[in-house]
């Protein structure tokens, strides 16, 4: 989260001779980050990230505690000018002995680890004093009256959001701190109505209306208005889980919710209560007319741990002095005592959730020392070594991006998520892929068993921007296991809408440069997939390593796809396995080479693959088989004819070439 | 015997005028200067000529031969000038025409960053996407109620939860894979790369619903911040060039501690913030986030089954999408482009 606080209003607590820009150089590099410092008027604003383990320096006063303790690191002065722990306490508000307590009743102590509330009465309601409008407008809060801007000012002063509720609104008889049903509803200050899921912290007053969705917002029915005379000042630390889920379920994120989903410390309830009255009374006119109640469940913890100055030094790798690391924790109010050996350490209340381990003394006292200190050293460590097939998988990926990408083909990286719709367009099951419980568009709500679906769409979306389309994609599918995670393969999934003599010389110059000697076998179990085009990928051992094919004209048209479109997948660890880093060589043949050319009808009973086996399987002086032609179901091939053992005459190729043309016939 | 030297000199020079070609003047050459050229013709002659003139016939017959061979040099840089005016390429026309394809930005950035990591000593590794939340959450130290394994942070599987592992989810980062590495590798010394899909349920103008880190994760004896901070800079100086900076700022992770976000100098104002006296809109004052880091948590470790005691170890996970965009200055001002397959996009690259 992000919170803004002004200069001027940070040197109320703070006494320093450091400037707004060197304030936010130090604390950035020290402690919280101050994404910018603008001068507005007289004052200058901080925008500044708090982590969610330090809420305590949401506020004024917090960052003042941090520029306490980072300031002097650079040579700049930064004293605090007042602890309002100490100042504020509930034992110097001026109360009736005979006052009444307010009746608040909590229902169930995890709900809250503290609660504390005082009534106070006639109060005059009024545009607050310049300065608190002032302060409030510059840190992003508009100013409406006295006791609502007092209550956001204490809340950015402290970090304790408040609650104001019309006193005369609510019955005579108390309130309840509770937890709600599923499906009740709340109309908060901003006119919403709420349904709420359940399980949420509510309030409700003896009539039993919802007066407040508790550390979200109040409700319309218990505002403090133009009218209002008495108010009933609330000071809750609420317990972070609740907020935070009711808080996320109904979408609802209030300030208000910032704070209290972090977990605050119950110790500044009092602090902020007290510091309120105080404002109150000066700018509203505001008497306080009950005893303070103060329900505090869950007390705050004690913490104490031990750290050797020797194990600072070394995690840190700096020479940071014993004295210098005893008042780096002491400026952050943390107490220690003890030796160099075993130095005791105890945080303050407000730190206790966050510091746990030795480490957590370490990143303090390294922070504040400064990061930009520590010299940088790269490791010398032993080797580690790299699985070997991880490295041969990665080497091929890389090597087969960049040959597509030099054969013209553009790389896409599409989401692993699918819609349920795509995985009906190529008729699949929807049962067997995984589910995201919790998607957040229909549109990736299935993790993807194969890459077509994606590039299908890849081509849809793109028809029309180019006349050729040519993507390939290399990424994971996911198999659903039976009681275990998903098998996650590694795919490359091409498309084109060229030809389909254009996606299978794709294929073939990847075997080629994959070296493996591949042959297409025709097949037809994919649906989706025009019969007569499909083919798997075999190595000479017969292995399936990929396919191939033109999309069936029935699903082209599902899919409202202009042209047809060639598809063809490849799973990458079966590419590895078949593929060789280096081509085996071939002693080259010193005698000479005689080439013929034939021509040979093609029919579907005899397609080209079984011309080239018959060839081959008819004359053993054939080396190669080139096709030279395709015309009107006629091929023309060159064929070359060597002899190992001599030159071969054009006679013995002639003769060899008939023999051919007869086993043809 | 002298006439008949001037004789060829005049054939000679007779032939050559009519030479045109390189060919022509290669069988010139020949016809004149070879084993049996005219000039050698002349020169067989020299037993007819009387002893004391021989010297004198002998030199006639020499300055005749060099004169031949000047004369064929002198023509064959003409001819070839000549040639070479004629031959006219407008050097301004485009070439033949050769396919070129696109690859991905994610894949150059993958490619660049396991280079660097490389050079270092660090093992590139890939873990899984569907995930266990306890190799995503309680193996780093990040409780059940942690904000981070709630419904608005990371994208749950339907299927029936591990007895031991919890849920399945696509991982939200790649931090998932350090358990799984500590416990792969048995022993340090780790020097690991994890480079992964990562999930989180936002898809707006600057998130998307899939993205891609690295992690690096480093154990060993004696490992400490500085260590980090050298990596790390050492990363950013290769990546990003020798004029950009880094910083650390303490920041908070569960599993690591102390935890940093490291930033880098912003490279369209320089690290000043301002551009022509405006504020930068690129980055924070200067700055540009490159992620978080940390040194490992001990809670981590032990869960990775190394002795805290024994090792102690760093690590870092940073967006590679975002880490890319801050190298190139890429003004991409809608993220979701990168995932949208759109030509228009990919083939710039």
């Amino acid at each position: 989260m992000n919170i803004k606080i002004t200069y001027k209003w940070l040197l109320e607590y703070l006494d320093t001779n450091a400037d707004p820009f060197e304030i936010q150089k130090y604390l950035s590099l020290c402690g919280p980050s101050v994404e910018s410092v603008i001068k507005m008027g007289d004052d200058y604003v901080f925008d500044i990230e708090i982590t969610s383990n330090r809420i305590d320096t949401a506020s004024v006063y917090g960052i003042a505690q941090e520029c306490y303790a980072i300031l002097p690191q650079f040579k700049k002065k930064a004293r605090l000018k007042i602890d309002p722990f100490k100042k504020y306490r509930l034992r110097y508000l001026d109360i009736r002995r005979k006052a009444p307590t307010p009746i608040i009743h909590l229902a169930d102590k995890t709900l809250a680890r503290r609660i504390t509330a005082v009534a106070l009465t006639h109060i005059t309601i009024k545009p607050s004093p310049a300065y608190i409008q002032e302060r409030l407008s510059l840190c992003d809060e508009r100013p409406i009256n006295n006791v609502v801007d007092i209550s956001n000012y204490i809340r950015i002063a402290f970090g304790q959001p408040v609650h104001v509720f019309d006193l005369d609104r609510l019955g005579a008889s108390g309130i309840a701190i509770t937890k709600s049903v599923k499906n009740e509803t709340i109309t908060t200050l901003d006119g919403k109505k709420i349904i709420l899921p359940g399980n949420d912290i509510i309030i409700k007053d003896v009539q039993g209306r919802l007066i407040d969705l508790a550390g979200i917002m109040g409700a319309q029915n218990s505002e403090v208005t133009d009218q209002t005379k008495n108010i009933l000042l609330f000071v809750p630390s609420f317990n972070k889980k609740f907020v935070r889920r009711t808080s996320m379920l109904t979408g609802q994120r209030t300030p208000s919710v910032t704070y209290f989903e972090k977990g605050l410390d119950p110790e500044r309830t009092e602090t902020t209560l007290v510091y309120g009255t105080e404002l109150l009374g000066t700018h509203a006119e505001a008497t306080i007319a009950s005893k303070v109640l103060d329900t505090y469940p869950q007390k705050a913890q004690k913490k104490n741990l031990s750290i050797s100055f020797s194990n600072i030094q070394r995690d840190i790798g700096a020479p940071v002095g014993y004295k210098n690391i005893i008042s780096i924790l002491n400026r952050l109010n943390f107490k220690t005592s003890g030796t160099t050996n075993k130095i005791r350490v105890s945080p303050p209340s407000y730190r206790v959730d966050d510091i746990s381990i030795q480490a957590d003394i370490v990143e303090e006292i390294a922070r504040i020392y400064g990061y930009h200190l520590i010299p940088s050293k790269v490791q010398q460590t032993a080797l580690a070594e790299q699985p070997q097939d991880i490295n041969n998988l990665l080497r091929m990926e890389n090597k087969i991006k960049y040959l597509l990408k030099h054969l013209g083909l553009h790389e896409v990286y599409n989401y692993s998520m699918i819609s349920k719709a795509q995985i009906l367009a190529l008729g699949l099951d929807v049962h067997a892929h995984l589910h995201i419980k919790n998607t957040i568009s229909q549109e990736i709500e299935y993790l993807r068993t194969s890459l077509t679906s994606s590039l299908i769409q890849n081509i849809k979306d793109n028809q029309g921007k180019r006349k050729q389309l040519r993507f390939f994609e290399i990424a994971n599918v996911y198999h659903p296991k039976k009681n275990d995670l998903p098998d996650e393969e590694k795919q490359l999934g091409l498309v084109t809408n060229t030809s389909y003599a254009d996606i299978k010389g794709i294929l073939e110059a990847l075997c080629q440069e994959c070296n493996i000697t591949v042959s297409f076998q025709p097949t037809s179990q994919v649906p989706y997939l025009s019969h007569t085009t499909q083919a798997e990928l075999l190595t000479p051992d017969g292995a399936i390593f990929g396919w191939i094919g033109q999309i069936a004209p029935s699903y082209q048209e599902r899919h409202g796809l202009k042209d047809p479109l060639y598809l063809a997948g490849l799973t990458m660890k079966n590419l590895v396995s078949a593929s060789q880093t280096v081509s085996t060589y071939q002693p080259i043949n010193p005698y000479a080479i005689v080439k013929l050319d034939m021509t040979v009808p093609l029919i579907k009973k005899q397609p080209y693959d079984s011309v080239v086996k018959i060839i081959r399987a008819t004359s053993k002086y054939i080396t190669d088989i080139a096709l030279l032609d395709t015309f009107e179901n006629k091929i023309t091939l060159r064929l070359s004819f060597e002899r190992k053992d001599r030159n071969i005459t054009e006679e013995e190729a002639k003769s060899e070439l008939k023999k051919i043309i007869q086993a043809l016939e | 015997m002298n006439s008949d030297i001037a004789h060829v000199k005049q054939n000679f020079e007779k032939d050559l005028k009519k030479i045109t070609s390189i060919e022509e003047l290669n069988l010139l050459n020949i016809a004149y200067l070879g084993r049996k050229g005219r000039v050698n013709e002349v020169l067989l002659s020299i037993k007819d000529v009387p002893k004391e003139k021989r010297k004198i016939f002998g030199e006639s017959v020499n300055t005749l031969k060099f004169f031949i061979q000047k004369s064929i040099d002198l023509k064959r840089g003409i001819i070839l000038q000549k040639k070479d005016r004629e031959h006219y390429i407008d050097p301004t026309l485009p070439g033949l025409p050769y396919p070129h394809g696109s690859l991905h930005i994610v894949t150059y950035a993958i490619e660049e960053i396991s280079q660097i990591f490389e050079r270092l000593g660090f093992i590139r590794m890939s873990y899984r996407e569907v995930e266990w939340e306890y190799f995503s959450f309680e193996s780093l130290n990040m409780p059940k109620d942690h904000p981070a394994r709630d419904d608005f942070e990371t994208f749950f599987i339907d299927f029936p939860p591990h007895k031991e592992y919890g849920k399945m989810v696509l991982t939200p980062h790649t931090s998932s894979g350090q358990v799984r590495e500590m416990i792969r590798s048995k022993k340090p010394p780790i020097k690991m790369i994890n480079i992964a899909k990562t999930y989180r349920p936002n898809w707006d103008a600057t998130h998307v619903p899939m993205f891609h880190q690295f992690e690096g994760l480093c154990i060993d004896s004696g490992i400490n911040i500085t260590n980090l901070k050298g990596t790390i800079e050492y990363f950013a100086r290769s990546f990003f060039g020798n004029n950009r900076e880094i910083r650390l700022r303490p920041f908070h992770f569960q599993f690591t501690e102390p935890s940093f976000e490291v930033d880098v100098t912003c490279d369209i104002c320089q690290g000043t913030g301002k551009v022509k006296n405006l504020k930068c809109k690129v980055c924070k004052s200067g700055w540009l986030e490159l992620g978080g880091a940390g040194m490992v948590h001990p809670n981590v470790l032990r869960e990775g089954r190394i002795d805290p005691k024994k090792y102690s170890g760093w690590a870092f996970g940073f967006g590679i999408e975002r880490v890319f965009m801050m190298k190139q200055g890429l003004n991409v001002d809608d993220i979701r482009i990168l995932y949208s397959g759109d030509i228009r996009f990919l083939e710039q690259f």
